[in-house]
């Protein structure tokens, strides 16, 4: 047997094998140690020496004319070394992420608070701060657009030089009115959903500086080093080799770190560098990042859902309108999404939606974790439960009746092909003892005057990795040092998820040595090729399919060299614990490290790119209908929450979350992302809310944008792990960084529903509102 | 951050065990004077506000934002940061409690977390899980939702 047919037997017999050497078993982060030492390096911490601050002048205005910028006299400050505009950028004034809508410096008007105007260059940050003042600026404020609504209208103000509609995506399944006639009843409720900030905790920063040759060196901290190196080199208008992007330690990415702002922030230091020839430094305050940083899309959702008297959906209709704020960034993406999962996780016959992503004078909308589908099924649970009740049925049966099952289409007809959603499903609700709390609760809450609980479930379904958003590819580069050390390099990052580990166990897996003998380099633009996006939680799921191809293809040729040395075919060879035998037999062996050494005394080459792309997915446009996803994950919530009905005050206590992994390669880091997720979904839930006055950002702080604390999280986050394999992923492996962050908006508002008695069909669920729902069932009731 | 200030002024105070001298302007935070000044970059600017945690330090022993304390106010203090935690070159157990327990995810506040920790057990050794959330209300985390965080901390107490 040839080396390569090996490759593709061993691939197969690894992909379907149901015991794993590594995969599954628990391996701390490959970083843990140095971080609780305080040793990773982040760009601010990599600073030295003489370098310039770079700082942006911000419009003031939502909506403004800019009738002329003079610089002379912030130029004139001691310290002062260059005020740049965008008649001082060398090449294109573009810095949007996908669709070249943005300017880096706004050019004849501003459409947001807070966007950019010109750039002050000078050393010492106060000499900055203090010459920003002096850059003048003439404006001649324009009305603001400030809600989708008002900016669909014909007559509206328009945003750019287009449309204020970008995208008006639709789905046509079956036939709506055909639908609406076999519905005994029928539920119509509009849904809201707030602007909020992914908030990662380090804020935008990059540090550049002029190399011996010329080129300009950028180090930052980011999910896509590609992007970022892409759009410097044009809005620098130089060459491919004149630039370099290096990420650094990045301090949290939640999709803000995938968009516009850190594109930006590369592009300030490298034009100062440009400019002055001298290392420059940018960072964004809490304030700068907390306004310009792209945001979670606002929604407003309508549904009108009927269903049979016995709980059958029979038909959807829903309308979705995202505000994406003044610039697109990835709006169009995000509405698609969210309102290909609209009808949440069943199956409906007949569904007609128009999502409609709209310009707006806001801050900008765009990546953020989930990507529309926290949105989406927020609206779809608490619709779900509002036929339920309609219906005075529980909610875990009006689920049961309709969920996704095998053989089942989705809104778009594409057929389901496992049960993952049934066994989240089962698991939760036997798991939180559904039934007897729920009972238990409505017991309570009948004697109880002050304090009601509630238990609520919502269900997810998502669809893997880009699909529709792009093109799903990874390259991963490995190599295998002469002292058998294993480097893995790509253009993917890590930014907190684990999912870098995620790749180092499956190359460990396929070459059957140890986790800790497996290390990862920086991502570094001069170092390895285009890796796509580090998004749509792809890393472990397209990623690690490139891991393994190059894992086995270093595997094949160190199997060629050891079937020759042991006398044997490279079939009949186990990689396990740092040893290639025949047959597992320890004692025909050779040690992994001196197999190395051998075969790189032979010229073996022991270096690899592996590449992975998945099919591409296809569906209409007109209708939506077709397979816009590879594979989908899926997913169940159970919260149970307190609410004082005397302040409003929602304390969420338990959290049941059952997701279907796929394959879980790396089970740290799947707990990490689910109890992290349901936590940031908490905050979503119940505090978080970025606030526009007329366009202006008034609580850019974290005293005004309030995450959870520790204080905050329940007492008990009951984590289950589904292993219902998919189709492309790395070992059967589906997507799971974003997922948890989806169901808890919609989980918990569902449990406050419960406990109060009546439905909040806007977040986040402040005190306020809560209080003002139960005052107004009171008022309804008396 | 750095200021261009000309204006200097000589502080002394116990780093890490060690007594050492700076001369900063006299507006410089500690921690502008720990990253930028003595380049101990363990220590975090999460927003320089006080309201994230991720500069916490110790001040005689009792967590402090360092974004928030003068350097008048550490003249003649002992500060200790997340470096200062190393004993012979092996982590505190504190430190290894937060890599043993999965606390850490993308690591931009674990020193600050760390540190509001130490403080929390060298005054109460045995805490209740409301006192250590209590103790850990300053210090924001957006990765891990605390419940590693807690484990950690729990793990640790006497």
């Amino acid at each position: 047997m040839s080396s390569e047919e090996e490759i593709l037997k061993r691939f197969a017999a690894i992909e379907q094998a149901r015991e794993f050497y590594i995969i599954g078993k628990k391996v701390s982060r490959v970083d843990a140690l140095d971080a609780v030492l305080g040793r990773p390096m982040y760009t601010g911490d990599l600073v030295t020496g003489d370098f310039l601050f770079v700082k942006a002048v911000r419009s003031p205005y939502a909506h403004a004319l800019i009738k002329g910028i003079d610089i002379s006299r912030a130029l004139k400050q001691r310290g002062i070394e260059a005020v740049i505009t965008h008649r001082d950028i060398p090449g294109e004034n573009d810095a949007g992420s996908l669709i070249p809508d943005r300017p880096l410096l706004a050019v004849d008007k501003v459409r947001h608070y807070g966007e950019a105007v010109a750039l002050v260059v000078g050393s010492g940050i106060e000499t900055v701060e203090e010459a920003i003042r002096l850059v003048d600026v003439e404006y001649e404020p324009l009305p603001v657009v400030k809600d989708p609504f008002e900016a669909m209208k014909p007559d509206a103000p328009r945003i750019q030089n287009r449309d204020n509609i970008v995208t008006h995506f639709k789905i046509r399944k079956g036939n709506i009115e055909e639908g609406f006639s076999k519905a005994d009843i029928i539920v119509e409720n509009t849904y809201k959903t707030q602007f909020m900030d992914g908030l990662p905790l380090e804020t935008e920063v990059a540090y550049a500086f002029p190399e011996k040759d010329g080129r300009i060196t950028c180090i930052s901290s980011m999910q896509n080093p590609f992007d970022v190196y892409n759009k410097v080199v044009k809005i620098l208008g130089v060459g491919p080799e004149d630039v370099r992007v290096i990420q650094a330690a990045t301090g949290g990415g939640f999709g803000p770190k995938s968009d516009e702002t850190p594109i930006d922030i590369a592009a300030y230091a490298c034009l100062a560098v440009k400019k002055t020839g001298k290392p420059a430094f940018a960072v964004f305050t809490r304030e700068e990042a907390t306004t310009v940083q792209s945001k979670r899309h606002a929604f407003t959702i309508r549904h009108k859902t009927g269903a049979t008297r016995d709980g059958k959906l029979v038909a959807w209709k829903s309308e979705l309108v995202a505000d994406t704020g003044a610039y697109i960034s990835k709006g169009h993406l995000v509405i698609a999404r969210a309102t290909f999962h609209c009808t949440g996780p069943y199956e409906v016959p007949h569904v007609w939606a128009d999502g409609y992503c709209v310009l707006t004078n806001n801050t900008i909308a765009g990546s953020t974790r989930g990507f529309g589908a926290p949105q989406a099924h927020f609206a779809a649970e608490l619709q779900m439960d509002a036929l339920a009740k309609k219906l005075g049925i529980d909610p875990v049966e009006i689920r049961a009746r309709n969920i996704l099952r095998p053989g089942s289409l989705t809104a778009t007809s594409q057929r389901i092909d496992d049960a993952g959603l049934e066994i989240c499903f089962g698991k939760v609700v036997e798991t939180a003892r559904w039934h007897q709390k729920r009972r238990e609760y409505e017991e309570l809450n009948r004697t109880s005057s002050r304090i009601k609980k509630g238990i609520g479930i919502a269900l997810l379904y998502h669809g893997n990795t880009l699909g529709p958003e792009g093109e799903d590819f990874a390259t991963v580069h490995v190599r295998i040092e002469e002292d058998g050390s294993v480097v893995v390099q790509t253009g993917l990052t890590e930014y907190g998820t684990g999912a870098l580990t995620s790749l180092v166990i499956i190359v460990a897996e396929i070459l059957g040595i140890p986790a800790s003998w497996v290390r990862m380099e920086r991502p570094d633009t001069s170092a390895v090729t285009s890796s796509g996006p580090t998004v749509a939680s792809r890393t472990t799921v397209i990623g690690g399919r490139a891991a393994a191809d190059a894992a086995t293809q270093l595997r094949g040729r160190l199997a060629e060299v050891a079937a020759g040395l042991l006398g044997c075919s490279p079939d009949e060879l186990v990689f396990k614990d740092g040893v290639v035998s025949v047959g597992g037999d320890r004692r025909r062996g050779i040690g992994f490290r001196e197999l190395v050494s051998e075969a790189s005394r032979r010229g073996v080459e022991l270096r690899v790119r592996g590449y992975y792309i998945a099919p591409p997915t296809r569906w209409d446009p007109e209708t939506g209908q077709g397979a816009p996803y590879n594979q989908y994950t899926f997913g169940a919530l159970v919260s149970e929450v307190e609410v004082d009905t005397e302040t409003g005050l929602v304390v969420v206590k338990r959290m049941t979350a059952a997701y279907d992994a796929g394959r879980v390669i790396n089970p740290l880091g799947l707990l990490a992302v689910i109890e992290g997720g349901s936590i940031q979904g908490l905050g979503h839930a119940l505090t978080e809310e970025i606030i526009h006055e007329n366009g202006v950002v008034v609580n850019p702080s974290l005293h005004g944008y309030i995450i959870p604390t520790a204080s905050e999280a329940p007492e008990w986050i009951e984590p289950i792990a589904v292993e219902s394999p998919g189709r492309i992923g790395a070992f059967g492996a589906k997507a799971m960084g974003e997922i948890p962050v989806v169901l808890p908006m919609a989980s918990i508002a569902n449990a406050v529903a419960h406990a109060i008695g009546v439905f909040i069909r806007e977040t986040p669920l402040k005190p306020e509102r809560v209080l003002k729902a139960i005052r107004e069932a009171e008022r309804k009731e008396r | 951050m750095r200021r261009g200030s000309a204006v200097v002024k000589r502080f002394s105070f116990v780093l890490n065990g060690k007594p050492v001298e700076v001369e900063v302007p006299p507006a410089y935070t500690l921690l502008e004077t720990l990253r930028n000044v003595l380049h101990l970059t363990g220590t975090k600017d999460g927003c320089g506000d006080g309201d994230c945690g991720a500069c916490t330090v110790l001040l005689d022993g009792r967590a402090v934002h360092s974004c928030l304390t003068l350097m008048a106010q550490v003249e003649g203090r002992s500060v200790t940061t997340v470096e200062g935690l190393l004993r012979d070159s092996s982590p505190d157990e504190v430190q290894s409690a937060y890599a043993e327990s999965g606390a850490v995810q993308c690591g931009y506040c674990t020193p600050g977390l760390i540190m509001a920790t130490k403080a929390l057990l060298m005054s109460n050794p045995n805490p209740s899980v409301e006192e250590v959330k209590e103790a850990l209300r300053g210090n924001l985390c957006r990765c891990t939702g605390y419940a590693k965080i807690l484990e950690a901390v729990l793990r640790v107490r006497r």
